[in-house]
């Protein structure tokens, strides 16, 4: 078996002139080992399928609910179906991001574990030897699970709208992607599930451990908002106001179909949770240059 | 080439890798010794960067590792079989890792075939004997072609036909002119590969010398002695200066003279020798001899205190 080891590209000694032009890392090969990576571990491309499927059924079912709802309410007098009509679009606008919650949850995990398991696996050592300047290797890593987020953000969110409106149709609810707010509620589905998996995976590279890092992502985002809203809403007049901040809330105001006075809108909500993930990115792309794998 | 120079790693209080400075040349096999704990995977972990040193420096053919545009081509290094995903194949492991240099697919299917991994390369890795995992390990190694090679211990978990190919693969990248640095605890196995060893034992370097050097510096003259007249020869050998040692009612061992002096006295005293049998000092010896302080794990044969046995057992 030794013969074959020697066989490629012999090199006698001394005529080792360095690696040939354009043979090293740069950015796009590191995509695109990451993108091997994604793609090669089994239980990541069942993760992603079953993100799809929920949130889609979601809508689905979401929408049969409303149905229910409407036509119990509107039954009885022919006059409340008119007046109901105009309230009932701005609930059924929401319809098609309905998996969210969901998505995060799933998503999140997902974005923990792809990083926190080359830790536990080891397989941070060989990343970190092939990149051994580190940030491109992370970064590589967020960039191409952010994309795989929001393509499945925004794609289960439309498919979840066009699932939706022959349930809506009977009732007279089906909407058009021309609805107010509908398109902008559609790609943000995309762009929230993009940035907590950002918010994610920086936990998990601070954490490095799979479990530790999704209790801290599932309290971040789940749970911190009811304890603010429960707990600590009582002992100070700018907690509640403060909460608006809170990642979960500056999500919700992403997808929002209309906006209450005082609330975030839309872009201020992008730029609140976008403030998360860049410090969160930053932090965990510092931490990880300096430290020892 | 690597250089290390005054390189030291300490974690808090314990000092890991103690201000040590060597050279690895290319063209030969330079073997890397120490007892567990010493310090070598530490060092090896510098070398490629994924420790940061302490203190002083270490270098990868001019340069920190870390500063070469295409670091996998320059060195190839195996520093534990298991880093890697456990759900992964081989083959996308290796796909993945070429992917970030653009190393060709060609090249992946090369190294599974150099290294044997052919039959199990589409299976997942967890499922890898320790075996598998370091053929796997070499082959991540070779991957960029690299003009220094690494390898943390590489012989480990390996059956007799994998070490011997380890053997001849450490020594026909070396005679390619590259440079290979390996590590290990076990002299017999350097003895048969290395040209050249750096022996380091509680994070310092102990000797740093070409492995015969080694061997002749530690060893001392002794040979086997039969004869039907033991007692007689060891006075007439201590009368000499040299000493003894009976271990069976007719076979000394003699230390401090050679076959010849040993046959003269003999010859002196009119006493049969039926056997005289130089010995040779072992690799081994030698090693125990270098590093008998440098030991941090020192076993015991038998617990000395209570204490002590309590905490080994563990309950």
């Amino acid at each position: 078996m030794s013969h074959t080891a020697t066989a490629p590209a012999p090199e006698t000694a001394g005529s080792h002139r360095g690696p040939a032009k354009g043979s090293g890392v740069n950015f796009t090969r590191v995509l695109k080992s990451e993108w091997i990576k994604v793609t090669t571990v089994p239980s990541t491309v069942i993760m992603l399928s079953i993100t799809v499927v929920v949130m889609v059924g979601l809508a689905a079912l979401f929408a049969w609910q409303t149905t229910i709802l409407f036509d119990l309410q509107s039954d009885p007098e022919v006059a409340a179906q008119v007046q109901g009509a105009p309230d009932a679009t701005s609930i059924v606008s929401t319809i098609p991001g309905s998996g969210l919650i969901f998505g995060q949850l799933l998503m999140g995990s997902l974005a923990v574990v792809l990083i926190a398991s080359e830790w536990g696996t080891g397989m941070i050592r060989s990343t970190m030897v092939a990149v051994p300047k580190r940030i491109p290797a992370l970064l590589a890593k967020q960039l191409v699970f952010a994309v795989i987020a929001f393509i499945l953000g925004a794609g289960s969110a439309f498919v979840g709208y066009l699932v939706a409106q022959p349930i809506l149709a009977p009732s007279d609810l089906a909407f058009g992607l021309d609805t107010d707010g509908v398109l902008l509620h559609i790609i943000n589905t995309g762009s929230v599930l993009a940035l907590v998996a950002i918010i994610a995976m920086s936990i998990g590279t601070l954490l490095r451990n799979t479990a530790g890092g999704v209790v801290t992502t599932i309290g971040l985002l789940f749970v911190l908002p009811i304890l603010v809203a429960t707990l600590l809403a009582g002992i100070a007049d700018w907690i509640p106001d403060a909460a608006r901040f809170l990642p979960s809330s500056a999500g919700e105001q992403m997808v929002a179909i209309t906006i209450a006075e005082d609330a975030l809108n839309q872009w201020q909500g992008a730029l609140v949770l976008g403030g998360w993930a860049l410090v969160l990115l930053v932090i965990s792309v510092a931490v990880t240059k300096k430290r020892d794998v | 080439m690597i250089e290390a120079a005054e390189l030291s790693k300490r974690y808090g209080a314990k000092t890991a890798v103690d201000r040590i400075s060597f050279n690895v040349k290319p063209g030969r096999v330079t073997g890397f010794l120490g007892p567990n704990g010493a310090g070598k995977s530490t060092t090896m972990r510098m070398i490629v960067g994924l420790d940061n040193p302490s203190g002083g420096d270490v270098r990868v053919n001019g340069k920190h590792y870390a500063k070469h545009s295409a670091p996998l081509r320059e060195v190839g290094a195996l520093l534990d079989a298991k880093a890697v995903h456990t759900k992964r194949s081989a083959y996308n492991h290796l796909r993945a890792m070429a992917a970030t240099h653009g190393i060709p697919n060609s090249r992946v299917k090369e190294v599974i075939e150099m290294t044997g991994l052919g039959p199990v390369a589409k299976k997942r890795v967890g499922s890898f004997s320790l075996g598998m995992g370091q053929r796997l390990g070499i082959a991540c190694a070779l991957l960029g072609d690299p003009h220094t090679v690494i390898l943390d211990e590489p012989v480990n978990g390996l059956d007799p036909e994998g070490v011997q190919w380890v053997r001849h693969l450490a020594k026909g990248l070396a005679s390619e002119g590259r440079t290979v640095f390996l590590s290990s605890h076990l002299m017999s196995e350097m003895a048969l590969t290395a040209d050249h060893l750096i022996v380091i034992g509680r994070g310092r370097i102990i000797a740093d010398a070409p492995i015969s050097e080694i061997l002749d510096a530690q060893g001392q003259t002794r040979a086997r002695v039969r004869t039907d007249r033991p007692a007689e020869l060891v006075r007439a050998l201590a009368a000499d200066g040299v000493s003894t040692q009976q271990l069976e009612p007719e076979l000394l061992e003699v230390t401090g003279a050679n076959s010849r002096r040993i046959a003269e006295v003999a010859l002196d005293h009119q006493i049969l020798v039926y056997e005289l049998t130089p010995l040779q000092a072992s690799l081994e010896d030698a090693y125990m001899q270098l590093t008998s302080d440098e030991v941090e794990y020192h076993s015991h044969t038998l617990p000395e205190a209570p204490s002590g046995a309590d905490s080994k057992e563990g309950k």
